[in-house]
């Protein structure tokens, strides 16, 4: 079976196999319908289907009568922050984000620039199987308006969160990792405008990935290889469209995907204690750093929605997750690359220390992350039949997402991705071998 | 009765109304098949001023670009000059996204091969059991290939016609028109080649805004404002064009439509007067053109209706013109289509070489009365209502290559059902205005009757 995951994060595929212009025009025309034909905006990352897939969203929007702004080629986040500064009904960013070059997916943002949440995603997935969507007779179709603009407007943004003159201050000298993807266009401008010196690699926004666009120690060898040549004193990796932030340090040692929550929340704890909001499967340190503050964390399910929706409810000081996203606030409750950056910029330049100091100071655990590739149709039964094995054993499960279980070495957590067709297997522990124990122990009960 | 669908899928491509039948999933999967049809190559894709326009082409580009082709985007442009431009870049196929004479309502998608001429039946055929397959050719991201915006379509077109026909010779006074565009892509072109041309111009309805003036067939009734501004401006003659600019129509220095039967015949009289060859139009054409033909000793031959078939016939017999007798104009030795802009060249080249003016050339033709009619009739009757006509007029010459042609001692009539919409249409030709008139109420009232019958 072919993947093609239509659900709530969005529709996403492979290009060229299930992700078609029929799928594409479909999903533009339910979003328009869904939204009664308002003003939308879209953007799309750089890769090479991207033009395909825009003029397929274009052509099912302006069918259903929407006005429809085109921002290029942007990061997603700059897109969402353009949808309330252009008062938009919409948007739909044209990414599938940290997926490799062959797949693209469509996002749906909504009015206040946020995702939609888990009802008002079924409810536009309703509206699309129902296939019954607006349609504009010829004197209500206007043409496509381009808005050169949405980059401009996030450094204004991004400006007023930080505190621009303290970072200019300290003449940080900066590595940065664009991926070649949409960041291409915004980061090393924003590093410019805080006075960083920038040795960028990889920020042509031609859509050639140099390697997996996901921020993680595996993907970053270059990135810590320029750190050390160009004596850096932090180093940026970045996915596709602007959302997930990978972090070296000035040593250039990549840090894990799971510490830029990690380095973000002692920083911004340091400034303001309060509540902290990240899924139920990004590591324990943030919980051990929360304490240390007396500050308190609220895991929610996978998925910016989640993080979002638990932020405003509790007022949280940050949001993010442990693949590398981070929400800010006072910029906006989204994951936001570019947001981190400054955020951690700020950090460095306001305590004079360095990254691998704040890195070394955090509570150390050791992670395994492992994937367990499922047919698309047998993942929840193979997920099912894990629960019935853990709940035979009496043991407690934590079901706010897949299924998380506490055992005195550490936890578990097993789950259906949302983008691929695969269960991802992830534990935590004090040592190496407690984790490769629970990893183990996981995978014993998933193969039955 | 139940309504009469507004999608129409045929060899003519496929057209439909907006916001009803033409959605952007149709559009882009016809773009897809197409794409495969043609073997993931190089496409020129060009649009009427229509509102819906802009969706339609995105739509296509999709298609296309989902089924591994490069797409030429020559923007808003005439249907020739998409067909002029697939043969300039040597491009694999075409598509003209115009649903040419018909209200702003409707939209279509003309498809067009690596020759530039519109795909025949059998290609056509071809195209749509890949269209119903729906089996496409579809790439990754790796092969997905580039759109191309190339600007300049136009003024390649205009410098085509110059090199071939030259400027109108230096007069002291110069040739004064007047061009009505009717707000459609002829409004880019027209009045830049007749300048360029080196006529006086002066236009109306040149806004390419998808709104239409008037119903965009260049029919006699419709031409009126382009009468009173032939007087206005004391102009020697008016062009009028449709909405994506193949068909023509003349208005006289007098201020009179002088009908779009005879734009071929001065087209005609302009080439055949320096080159002598054979002839082809579509057999509804006027019965003046024969005359005008074996006036230079040369022969006329009869096509089916529609574009292609009259070029695929004029290939075949080697003609030097051709055309229909709607207003389209086919000159081969510039454009190989029907080619409104080729058309007012020819006309005023003869304006000039003659000295004549139009209505003296006008009335220099012979003359006969043409009386055309349209309603509206679902397919299932179609064939009844032919099959009556052939059995009524059984004992007169009959041509049924295309519809039902009957010649009778008057004159001649046509019946068939149109290939792009939900009507039949009957057409009568006799010397006189009362036998045509005749022929056609008697034609007309049985054929409703016809249609009247359960």
């Amino acid at each position: 079976m072919k993947p093609l995951k239509i659900g709530i994060t969005g529709v996403r595929g492979i290009v060229g196999e299930t992700f078609t212009p029929e799928v594409s025009v479909g999903f533009a025309q339910a979003f328009a319908t869904y939204l009664d034909s308002g003003r939308i905006l879209i953007c799309r990352d750089t890769r090479s289907s991207g033009p395909m897939v825009r003029s397929a969203v274009v052509a099912g929007l302006l069918a259903a009568g929407c006005e429809v702004i085109d921002l290029g080629i942007c990061p997603t986040p700059s897109l969402q922050l353009a949808v309330t500064r252009l008062k938009a009904d919409g948007g739909i960013a044209v990414t599938a984000g940290h997926n490799p070059s062959p797949w693209n997916a469509l996002k749906f943002v909504r009015g206040d620039g946020l995702y939609l949440d888990p009802q008002q995603a079924e409810e536009l997935l309703d509206i699309y199987h129902q296939g019954e969507f607006a349609k504009a007779t010829w004197n209500k179709i206007q043409p496509a308006i381009q808005y050169k603009e949405p980059i401009e407007y996030h450094i204004e943004s991004l400006k007023r969160a930080f505190d621009v003159e303290t970072i200019k201050r300290r003449h940080l000298k900066v590595a940065v990792d664009c991926c070649n993807g949409a960041c291409s266009l915004l980061i090393p401008r924003w590093l410019a405008e805080l006075g960083c010196e920038v040795l960028a690699i990889n920020d042509d926004p031609n859509g050639v990935f140099p390697h997996r666009p996901e921020p993680t120690p595996a993907t970053m060898a270059q990135l810590s290889a320029l750190v050390k040549a160009g004596h850096a004193d932090i180093g940026f990796a970045h996915d596709a469209d602007g959302e997930r932030l990978g972090i070296v340090s000035e040593l250039g040692e990549p840090l894990s995907e799971e510490l830029t929550l990690a380095v973000a929340t002692r920083i911004r704890l340091d400034q303001t204690p309060g509540t902290i909001v990240t899924n139920v499967c990004t590591t324990a340190v943030i919980d051990q750093l929360a304490a240390r503050y007396g500050s308190s964390v609220v895991r929610t399910p996978v998925g910016q929605t989640y993080i979002s929706g638990a932020m405003f409810e509790h007022g949280a000081v940050l949001g993010g997750e442990g693949s590398g996203g981070v929400a800010v606030p006072q910029v906006h409750s989204t994951h936001d690359s570019a947001a981190a950056v400054g955020l951690i910029l700020e950090g460095l330049a306001r305590s004079d220390e360095q990254l691998s100091e704040i890195a070394g100071q955090l509570p150390s655990l050791f992670m395994l992350k492992h994937n367990l590739t499922v047919e698309p149709n047998r993942l929840y039964s193979v997920l099912q039949d894990f629960r019935i094995a853990i709940e035979g054993e009496q043991l407690a499960c934590d079901l706010t997402d897949g299924i998380k279980v506490q055992l005195s070495e550490g936890w578990i957590h097993v789950r259906a991705s949302n983008t691929e067709s695969m269960i991802r297997v992830i534990v935590e522990a004090e040592t190496e071998s407690n984790a490769r124990d629970l990893l183990d122990w996981a995978r014993d009960r998933l193969n039955k | 009765m139940r309504p009469i669908p507004t999608l129409k899928i045929s060899i003519s491509g496929v057209r439909g109304v907006i916001g009803e039948s033409l959605t952007p999933t149709l559009l882009t999967r016809f773009a897809q098949a197409f794409g495969t049809y043609m073997g993931a190559r190089t496409i020129v894709v060009g649009r009427d001023p229509r509102t819906s326009g802009e969706m339609v082409k995105q739509a296509v580009t999709a298609g296309l670009l989902s089924s591994g082709c490069r797409i030429v985007d020559i923007g808003m442009c005439p249907v020739p000059t998409v067909q002029l431009l697939v043969r300039h870049h040597r491009a694999h196929g075409g598509i003209a996204i115009t649903a040419s004479h018909n209200p702003a309502e409707w939209n279509a998608l003309k498809f067009i091969g690596r020759d530039g001429f519109f795909l025949n039946t059998g290609q056509a055929r071809e195209l749509l059991d890949i269209y119903h397959q729906g089996d496409y050719t579809r790439v990754g991201g790796a092969e997905m290939r580039e759109v191309v915006e190339l600007s300049g379509a136009i003024d390649l077109h205009i410098q085509t016609i110059i090199d071939g026909l030259g400027w109108l010779p230096a007069k002291e006074k110069k040739l004064r028109v007047v061009l009505d565009a009717c707000n459609g892509a002829g409004s880019l072109a027209g009045p830049k080649l007749l300048e360029a041309l080196g006529a006086e111009v002066f236009t109306i309805n040149v806004i390419p805004d998808g709104s239409f003036p008037r119903p965009a067939e260049p029919l006699s009734e419709n031409l009126g404002d382009l009468c009173d501004a032939v007087k206005e401006h004391h102009a020697d003659v008016g062009f009028a064009q449709d909405m994506d600019a193949d068909r023509l129509a003349v208005v006289s220095e007098d201020g009179v439509a002088i009908g779009e039967e005879y734009t071929l015949l001065l087209a005609t009289l302009s080439v055949l007067g320096k080159t002598a060859g054979p002839v082809v139009a579509n057999l509804s054409t006027t019965s003046a053109l024969r005359e005008v033909v074996s006036r230079f000793g040369c022969s006329l031959f009869q096509s089916k209706i529609g574009e292609v078939n009259v070029t695929e016939e004029m290939q075949k017999q080697n003609a030097v013109i051709g055309g229909e007798g709607n207003g389209g104009v086919i000159y081969p030795r510039l454009n190989f289509a029907r080619d409104s802009l080729v058309g007012m060249a020819l006309i005023l080249h003869l304006l000039a070489r003659t000295g004549q003016t139009i209505t003296e050339l006008v009335n220099s033709l012979p003359r006969f009365a043409m009386i055309k009619e349209k309603m509206k009739c679902p397919s299932d009757k179609i064939s009844r209502i032919l099959r009556m006509v052939r059995d009524e007029y059984a004992t007169y010459p009959m041509d049924l290559r295309d519809g039902v042609k009957v010649s009778l001692p008057t004159g001649w009539f046509l019946v068939r059902g149109s290939n792009t919409e939900p009507i039949i249409r009957v057409i009568a030709e006799a010397e006189h205005e009362a036998e045509a008139r005749g022929i056609i109420d008697r034609v007309y009232s049985r054929v409703q009757e016809c249609l009247g019958q359960p």
